[in-house]
């Protein structure tokens, strides 16, 4: 099972749900991925300008509490979980997907890196205006029926398929 | 709760999440991408599979009283403008805030500059945000919630939803399997070279 290189969508999507019962039950909170950028960033951003810490939004979020924390240490291990899924398979990638090529119709390494700062910067700029991103508002938001949460999805799929039509070319 | 414990169950809870990232290949910027441009149908499969077992799991715990819910409060504005953005970023990325870090973990270099992107980004909404607030973007409602809305209790909300996504799925899977949408090397790539040469070698008459 875990030396597989895929697994059905549906099993993986159950084990990703049944992660809320420890989200719920031990830290009381829902799972979500966003807010780590700002505890992380907003941590970064005051070693350069400490004044970065009056701004309430970022001393909420860097604050040490269990909330902030779990979160941040949630994506760390996302990193690590998938990194030993990848070892056990054996299921190594390239430094690039090669689906990049045909999308941005060019092999240069550097056009990639550039578009994927610009597409991670405005991923999490638009992610902190609607406080939510597709774990957040998508995974725990719709579970809980969540009526803002339901619109920020639709949004978001729409954004998605409006830039991945019209921006980038067929994969 | 102390922060070290909290620490260390999030760490345990996100090699488990890492893990099925991997696993089910969601993570994949092929997919992702594949996704936003219809032509694979993976993400939406985790994606609804998480949600109703969430709203399972919720009805459960939440029915008998062991949790309280905590749904983010409806800001329509925000919700829309911020939802646009962040789909324009997850096409660009060919990720989102969770799967760029399994994209670290799996190997993809370019997920990097993703991170780092990631976080130029909240920390320019963070010295934004003061300014922001106050615009139309802050405008909204309280923790809105459908079965509220429909006068029903949550949980019998919870399993409709669940009960919905399942038929969903039972038809999305018949209309496309899923393990033809991984490609030969589980990356989402059905096009590439390496599909085409097999595809030549079926087709080359033995001599």
């Amino acid at each position: 099972m875990l030396s597989q290189k895929a697994w059905s969508p549906y099993v993986a999507g159950i084990v990703i749900g049944l992660l809320q019962i420890p989200a719920f039950l031990i830290i009381e909170t829902a799972l979500g991925a966003s807010s780590s950028y700002v505890t992380v960033g907003g941590l970064i951003a005051s070693w350069f300008d400490p004044a970065a810490l009056k701004i309430g939004y970022v001393a909420r979020h860097v604050a040490i509490n269990g909330k902030n924390w779990w979160q941040v240490a949630l994506v760390g291990g996302v990193a690590i979980g998938a990194f030993l899924s990848m070892k056990m398979s054996g299921a190594r990638r390239h430094a690039i997907s090669p689906i990049w090529q045909r999308a941005l119709g060019s092999a240069s390494p550097a056009k990639r890196y550039a578009v994927a700062f610009f597409g991670g910067f405005i991923m999490l700029f638009g992610a902190r205006i609607a406080d939510g991103c597709t774990s957040g508002h998508g995974l725990s938001g719709m579970a809980q029926l969540a009526v803002g949460s339901t619109v920020a999805v639709a949004a978001m799929f729409i954004g998605g398929i409006a830039t991945a039509t019209l921006v980038l070319r067929r994969i | 709760m102390s922060v070290t414990l909290a620490v260390a169950v999030g760490i345990l809870m996100g090699i488990v999440f890492g893990f099925a990232l991997e696993k089910s290949r969601v993570f994949e910027p092929g997919i992702i991408v594949g996704q936003m441009q219809l032509r694979n149908f993976t993400m939406l499969k985790v994606f609804l599979a998480a949600v109703a077992t969430g709203a399972v799991v919720l009805a459960v715990l939440n029915g008998f009283g062991y949790v309280k819910l905590a749904p983010k409060p409806a800001l329509y504005a925000a919700d829309i403008v911020g939802g646009l953005i962040l789909g324009a970023g997850i096409s660009l990325a060919g990720a989102c805030p969770g799967t760029t870090l399994a994209q670290i973990g799996a190997g993809y270099r370019d997920a990097l500059f993703t991170l780092i992107g990631g976080l130029c980004g909240a920390v320019a909404y963070s010295y934004a945000e003061p300014t922001l607030s106050k615009t139309f973007l802050g405008q909204g409602g309280g923790k809105l919630i459908f079965s509220d809305l429909a006068g029903i209790p949550y949980w019998i909300g919870a399993l409709i939803l669940a009960a919905a996504i399942v038929i969903i799925l039972v038809a999305l899977e018949s209309w496309r399997p899923w393990r033809p949408e991984l490609g030969n090397n589980v990356d989402g790539d059905v096009a590439s070279p390496q599909g085409a040469s097999q595809t030549n070698i079926r087709i080359v008459p033995a001599e």
